[in-house]
């Protein structure tokens, strides 16, 4: 009760303090806007936006507060158990279940025409849908593909990219031979288990069942990761895998010493700015059985507690307009996530274009409570397997028994 | 004047009455507010879900990892703590000698201490990776091994590295309180059992180390405290990976609470961690007169 009291004291005063600075004219209103720090464009476009929108609305403020991702989400936690939270704030697609169960996200449904709703690619707005409500705008997206280093694959045989695992594991021999490392695979921090998913879902299986169980412990999960254990065997990745993350795969790659690696569009502008002699070419993610990639969002919340809510929609809907979409979108290096924007020309580029041509068989995180137990449970399996800690069958089987305990509570 | 019923004056109570009530407020307040969170289901957005008595500590005592972190804990405190005074001694000890830059020797010991934990622990972790790390390629130039070793991708190797990082920023700490203790030894008992006889090593087991004593108690005891809870190495290192295999409780507290979203068991493991510094508190207090009676 205590906590309760104290909230709405600290709620009050900040009312208060608000009330306080938009005194002057009751039609001023101050929108707080949380936004994640993608890059070091991320700053000065929101500041950008929220000046040309301050011209447009006189009267009304837009204050962006800047966060690293790594401290959104204890960010978020503080500022709404304390009360203070933003109007607006971006969030990872997979927290947008919380934020519904809690009751903190505002349905924006009531908010949107059809015009409006018929702005977005259809597969981008789908993960900000909860039962039928959209309580997240996709304000971020990418894909994921192989990059491969256009010298070494061409010599190994392979001038188009590798089509399969089959060929990723031959490329990768003859690269050995001649003293490169050939399929970069992460095995630390954040994504580990996704790095799994992608042999996973090529080789037909998948994470979680329509039952809403773990399903990663099937046949198909088996193969997956006694193909990568066994590239490691035969020391076709870099060695000591457990010890990189993505970032220093994408490194490894970079220097031109791995000749594989699957990232997301980011890392093609990155190339570019680090390593503009490096010659890559993007293909799919590697066949199995079936093609398949991974697909992220982030979305765009507005709060339940929000004072401004009219304002903060104006906002939103600003934001999703063509120029500014095309501004974000193209400078932090997503994919487009409204029709319009897609057909600015700075999307014509291949590299987009191979990343968009992937989204049919993209994958997304399934918002289903559980999901971040299941990925730790997948990642700490997956590092017993490739440092030979565990044989997969009973790895992957101990992590269902662990992601089971949390999916779907 | 007033008096209690026990008879005693109430004055020097009220006196301390407002500093009292200010600290009660600053220990008091978090501490009921991670309790009150330990006993209740709380979302991953930190509201107040529904009240589930010991369900929390239940769900951690269960949790393999969280038995193995806590005896990972006791290893780690203790490795780096003993690492810490046994580095530290000789070290304060040679600083202390009057020698030609020695002003800039200090210094050197030091310096860590002005970095950053988090910055110390990232230019490490840069310093132990497989392919450019500093220490790899110094010890393959020197021709010690002959291909890189996978510091961090075991456990075997990340542990002990993150407890020799652990020693390395704990000893400016150590030596500042020995050099302090080192000071107010007097010079002349020295010269006296020199002029008895007494080798350097019988002067530094009879004189120095008795009258280094109790500061190398409250060194043990303030490092137990830090060490205990130091979070930065761990986490930037290895984020208590891989497989889980160099959790210790805060890194393992820090996952729960802000990587799966638990606040609620979160809660419940500082408490329990709270209890175990308690409990080493209470008993050094019990050991120490003891020993003081000994000597």
């Amino acid at each position: 009760m205590q906590v309760r009291l104290t909230q709405r004291l600290t709620r009050a005063a900040v009312a208060l303090t608000v009330m306080g600075l938009a005194g002057f004219s009751a039609q001023a209103e101050t929108v707080r806007v949380t936004v994640a720090f993608y890059s070091d464009q991320t700053e000065p476009y929101f500041k950008k936006m929220a000046e040309a929108f301050e011209k447009a609305n006189p009267g009304n403020t837009i204050k962006i507060e800047m966060v690293n991702w790594d401290t959104l989400q204890q960010k978020l936690q503080t500022d709404i158990s304390g009360g203070t939270n933003a109007d607006l704030a971006i969030i990872g697609t997979r927290w947008l279940l919380d934020f519904v169960k809690d009751d903190m996200a505002e349905p924006l449904d009531s908010y949107m025409d059809p015009a409006f709703k018929g702005r977005f690619i259809g597969t981008f707005l789908a993960p900000g849908q909860i039962s039928g409500k959209t309580f997240g705008l996709p304000i971020a997206a990418s894909a994921r593909a192989l990059y491969y280093n256009k010298e070494t694959l061409t010599k190994a045989g392979f001038a188009n990219g590798p089509k399969t695992w089959d060929d990723v594991v031959a490329a990768s021999k003859k690269i050995k031979a001649s003293g490169g490392y050939g399929f970069g695979l992460q095995g630390k921090e954040i994504e580990t288990d996704v790095y799994w998913y992608y042999s996973l879902w090529t080789n037909g299986g998948d994470v979680v069942g329509k039952d809403g169980k773990a399903a990663f412990a099937s046949p198909a999960g088996i193969k997956a990761a006694t193909l990568y254990k066994s590239m490691i065997d035969q020391g076709l990745t870099q060695p000591g895998v457990t010890n990189y993350s993505r970032e220093d795969v994408q490194n490894l790659f970079k220097q031109g010493r791995v000749s594989m690696v699957i990232s997301a569009p980011f890392l093609a502008k990155q190339i570019k700015k680090e390593a503009p002699t490096l010659k890559y070419g993007i293909a799919p993610v590697p066949m199995g059985t079936t093609n398949a990639t991974y697909a992220v969002t982030d979305s765009m919340v507005m709060f339940k507690n929000s004072k401004a809510k009219k304002t903060a929609w104006k906002f939103l809907d600003f934001l999703f307009t063509k120029e500014p979409r095309v501004a974000f979108t193209s400078g932090e290096g997503f994919l487009p996530t409204t029709k319009e924007e897609a057909t600015a020309p700075q999307f014509a580029d291949p590299d987009t274009k191979a990343f968009v041509a992937l989204l049919p068989t993209a994958r997304f995180a399934p918002t289903i409570t559980g999901w971040e137990d299941t990925a730790k449970a997948v990642s700490d399996a997956m590092q017993a397997v490739y440092l030979g800690k565990a044989k997969p069958a009973e790895a992957l089987k101990a992590a269902a028994r662990e992601a089971d305990k949390a999916l779907g509570k | 004047m007033t008096r209690t019923a026990f008879g005693r004056p109430l004055t020097p109570w009220l006196l301390i009455v407002p500093s009292l009530a200010l600290a009660l407020f600053i220990i008091g307040y978090p501490l009921y507010n991670i309790v009150f969170q330990s006993v209740h289901e709380v979302s991953r957005f930190g509201l107040i879900r529904d009240f589930c008595g010991l369900d929390n500590f239940r769900k951690v005592f269960a949790d393999p990892i969280f038995i193995a972190s806590l005896w990972r804990t006791l290893w780690w405190t203790l490795g780096v703590v003993g690492g810490t005074v046994l580095v530290s001694v000789p070290v304060a000890l040679i600083l202390h000698q009057d020698f030609y830059g020695r002003g800039v020797a200090r210094t050197i010991v030091m310096l860590p201490w002005s970095v950053s934990l988090t910055m110390t622990a990232i230019v490490w972790r840069w310093a132990f990776n497989d392919e450019y790390g500093m220490v790899n390629v110094t010890l393959q130039r020197l021709g010690v091994i002959h291909a890189p070793i996978h510091w961090l991708a075991t456990s075997n190797w990340a542990f002990p590295v993150e407890i020799l990082v652990g020693i390395l920023v704990s000893v400016p700490f150590t030596v500042t309180i020995f050099l302090g203790g080192l000071s107010s030894v007097p010079g002349d008992i020295y010269e006296a059992a020199r002029i008895d006889g007494a080798s350097a090593w019988q002067q530094f087991r009879k004189l120095t180390l008795p009258l280094l004593r109790p500061f190398i108690n409250m060194a043990i005891v303030l490092n137990v405290i830090y060490v205990f809870n130091s979070f930065p190495i761990i986490w930037v290192m290895t984020q208590g990976g891989p497989s889980n295999s160099t959790h210790i409780l805060v890194t393992y507290l820090y996952e729960r609470g802000f990587r799966l979203g638990k606040p609620g068991e979160a809660a419940a493991v500082s408490l329990v961690m709270l209890a175990m510094l308690m409990g080493f508190t209470a008993l050094y207090l019990r050991i120490q007169p003891k020993e003081g009676e000994g000597t």
